[in-house]
């Protein structure tokens, strides 16, 4: 029988679940997956609980439905859950051992690995994911396999990824009212990157904006690994607001001029005017200009992909991302955002699809998936042995 | 930037120029000190003095007319100009609700602004008892000085005077204040410890940090850090704010027998206090043995806004100049104009801006609806 998993992303504007199913030969097909507007969570932060939970239990009720008209009577009963928000913090760390047969051996790939693990972090803080990035052996750097090289030193340096505990915990309070356990906390940027980049990226330098509704999670990738990531508290809520502010319209109103009108660039083909539709049936219809809504959005858009090449630059990274920019998250679905970026960073750009899991073909824009199916990605390399179907197999189901 | 030459103090009309005086006395030689005012009579204790509005008032004051003290400065405007050569960062210091103080401090800060030089401004306003005219006169003047100043501190007197019940105590008591706050202040710049803070770093931090608080306390013997961990929590001049604070500058001077222990003593207590929403944190170090042997002393500075970097010039903002960029990220960081549905979120500060904030709106984009 094939493993399952699940993965749950409680966002700023939806709540996703998603079933990922090994098919034959271990590539991973989404079999199931249902999506519902979320409500009590501002910028990737959950702010009411209740809410939340009742999110929760909508997506599931949602899923559920599904598999029953799937023909399946299961009920889910544990995923990983996807974070994003700018609590999330990426630290160097450097883990250190001597090479005692002057030789590294077994021993020693051991004993730097257990050393890279030792960062304290405090309290309040939790570790997300710890990744490997290069070895250095004395002063040669960005070794891939140390075995058997001569030195005196061997280092193994990694990105130590970290989140706020509480915020952690506020969505596994929902989850559990919701009668749901979350098994992991995963980082919606990196999963997002290990869905959508193939190795040849990675190697030339790849930058994945994953930009979700309350925030932007940036993964950059260089010689093969992860050699930064972070978040930005910046997402597509905020050029709902901008716009909402600029034209005095409801968030609804904004939210559908976001998305069926507005564009990351200005001056493009085009009726002069916009329609805003009343805000209620006793409210008449009005038209805005095209082009100051574009502006509100390009203004918006421009300012973040300037923090985040400013914060690239700042750790002399930008230069080093010679296979440009790849898209993910529901604001990669904004208009002509990929010429924006294109122009702003000076990079190819591509909206990025999962490209290592199957089933979302049918998908009108797989790339707000990317989150989700890396999640379902990584629980199915690491969590093989652990059974998650409860009621036949395992405890997933129940 | 490291030489005296870079930084000046100017004291602006008769309680400015005061103050300035203390500090001057205080600190020695070495700083390098204006006074302007509208009143000849001010230039008898000065070294360097700049009269405003010869012509106009003839050296006898405004006599508390703000606009006849803005028009004398306009006269001389042009007469500054050789007297800050070279400066990179002006202190001002000044009284707000008579005349010259009011009017001459903004046509000042607006002359600096427009060479490129951000000013920090001390500033007292009037004691209640003193009256509404002279209130009404100090707030006219201080949303414009705001505007063109780096970084404003507006102390009202009626908070520094404590318990003094005879008014040339009440005026001492507030020019010592100041004066203090003012010395340590330029002996954290100009005599660094082992924790530096160097003037350009100070520059870049006030440039648009906008409105801010302060304090300077000293305490003496085994539990002083403790001390003036107490004093900074409870200091009126630090908790009469309105908004989070965003950027702390701490300065600890104190002679060779500083602990380590004591540093972080402070640093916590700041931290503590002020520190739960601040993204920038910058503690700097004195080590003056002939000072402060046996004393700890410490100025403190909290500003509601983070102007740690030049977010605000950015290249690809393109839209406005750098002055009118400037100019649109004053308010950022102090008030929720336009933040909308993040009103109860977590703001998402950048280089001391408010990104929930509208970018049209902080841009200063105007949007032909």
């Amino acid at each position: 029988m094939s493993n399952f998993y699940a993965a749950m992303e409680i966002g700023t504007t939806r709540t996703v679940l998603a079933i990922g199913e090994e098919e034959v030969g271990g590539r991973l097909k989404i079999t199931c997956h249902a999506e519902i507007p979320s409500t009590g969570v501002r910028k990737s932060q959950i702010l009411d609980i209740n809410q939340a939970t009742s999110s929760i239990k909508s997506v599931l009720h949602a899923i559920e439905k599904k598999q029953s008209e799937a023909g399946s009577t299961i009920t889910l009963g544990n995923a990983y859950l996807v974070v994003s928000g700018q609590h999330i913090k990426a630290d160097p760390f450097q883990g250190m051992v001597p090479i005692e047969g002057a030789k590294v051996g077994t021993e020693e790939l051991d004993a730097v690995f257990r050393s890279s693990r030792t960062m304290q972090i405090p309290k309040d803080r939790e570790f997300l994911d710890i990744v490997d990035q290069d070895y250095e052996v004395d002063a040669l750097r960005g070794i891939t396999a140390p075995r058997g090289m001569s030195g005196r030193i061997l280092k193994l340096n990694t990105l130590q990824i970290h989140a706020d505990r509480n915020r952690i915990d506020n969505a596994r309070t929902a989850a559990d009212e919701a009668k749901l356990e979350i098994r992991e906390p995963l980082f919606a940027a990196t999963c997002a990157a290990d869905a959508v980049l193939d190795e040849h990226e990675k190697r030339n330098g790849v930058l994945v904006l994953d930009i979700g509704g309350g925030s932007t999670g940036y993964a950059a990738y260089s010689d093969g690994h992860l050699v930064t990531t972070g978040v930005i508290g910046v997402g597509g809520d905020h050029i709902t607001n901008d716009i909402a502010h600029a034209f005095q319209t409801t968030n609804a109103q904004a939210e559908q001029l976001k998305i069926e009108s507005a564009s990351a660039i200005i001056g493009r083909p085009g009726e002069p005017r916009v329609k805003v539709p009343g805000s209620s049936p006793l409210m008449e219809s009005r038209t805005i200009s095209r082009r100051a809504l574009d502006t509100v959005v390009n203004a918006r858009l421009r300012e973040l992909l300037t923090v985040i090449r400013e914060t690239l630059e700042d750790q002399d990274l930008f230069n080093r991302l010679h296979a440009g920019v790849v898209l993910t998250g529901g604001g990669a679905a904004m208009h002509d955002i990929d010429a924006l970026v294109q122009r702003e960073l000076g990079m190819p750009v591509r909206t990025g699809k999962p490209i290592h899991v199957d089933g979302l073909d049918g998908e009108k824009f797989p790339a707000s998936f990317a989150a989700v199916a890396g999640a379902l990605m990584y629980a199915s390399r690491t969590d093989e042995d652990r059974s998650i179907l409860s009621g036949l197999i395992g405890r997933f189901f129940k | 930037m490291s030489d005296s030459s870079s930084m000046m103090l100017i004291g602006i009309g008769g309680g400015g120029s005061a103050i300035a005086r203390g500090v001057r006395r205080a600190f020695g030689e070495g700083l390098r000190f204006l006074a302007i005012d509208t009143d000849a009579a001010t230039a008898a204790d000065c070294e360097d003095f700049l009269l405003l509005g010869g012509n106009r008032l003839s050296g006898r004051g405004s006599g508390g007319d703000v606009v006849a003290a803005r028009l004398a400065t306009e006269d001389s405007i042009n007469s500054l100009d050789p007297k800050i050569e070279g400066v990179r960062l002006a202190i001002i210091v000044t009284s707000l609700g008579g005349g010259t103080g009011g009017g001459a401090t903004l046509e000042t800060v607006k002359r600096l602004d427009s060479l490129g030089i951000p000013s920090i401004v001390f500033a007292t306003t009037p004691f209640t008892f003193e009256g509404e005219d002279r209130q009404r006169s100090a707030r006219g003047v201080m949303a414009m000085i705001e505007e063109a100043a780096g970084a404003t501190f507006f102390v009202p007197l009626d908070k520094i005077v404590g318990n003094a019940e005879r008014l040339d105590d009440a005026m001492r008591r507030a020019v010592d204040t100041m004066a203090s706050a003012v010395t340590l202040f330029w002996r954290l710049v100009e005599k660094p410890g082992y924790l530096r803070l160097d003037a350009e770093r100070i520059r870049h931090l006030v440039s648009k940090a906008g409105r801010g608080r302060f304090a300077a306390v000293s305490s003496m013997g085994p539990d002083r850090a403790r001390d003036i961990s107490d004093m900074i929590a409870r200091a009126p001049l630090l908790t009469m704010g309105s908004g989070p604070v965003r950027a702390i500058l701490c300065g600890v001077l104190a002679g060779e027998d500083l602990r380590l222990s004591e540093i972080s003593t402070i640093s916590d207590g700041v931290r503590s206090a002020f520190g739960s929403q601040a993204t920038t944190f910058e503690l700097a170090t004195v080590n003056d043995e002939d000072t402060f042997s046996g004393r700890i002393s410490v100025v403190l500075l909290l500003f509601e806004a983070n102007a740690k970097d030049d977010y605000s010039d950015e290249k690809s903002a393109g839209v406005l100049g750098n002055k009118r960029k400037k100019r649109a990220a004053k308010p950022l960081g102090v008030g929720p104009q336009g933040r909308g549905r993040f009103n109860n979120a977590e703001p998402t500060i950048w280089n001391g801006e408010d990104l929930d904030i509208p970018t049209y709106l902080r841009r200063g984009i105007n949007l032909d609806v």
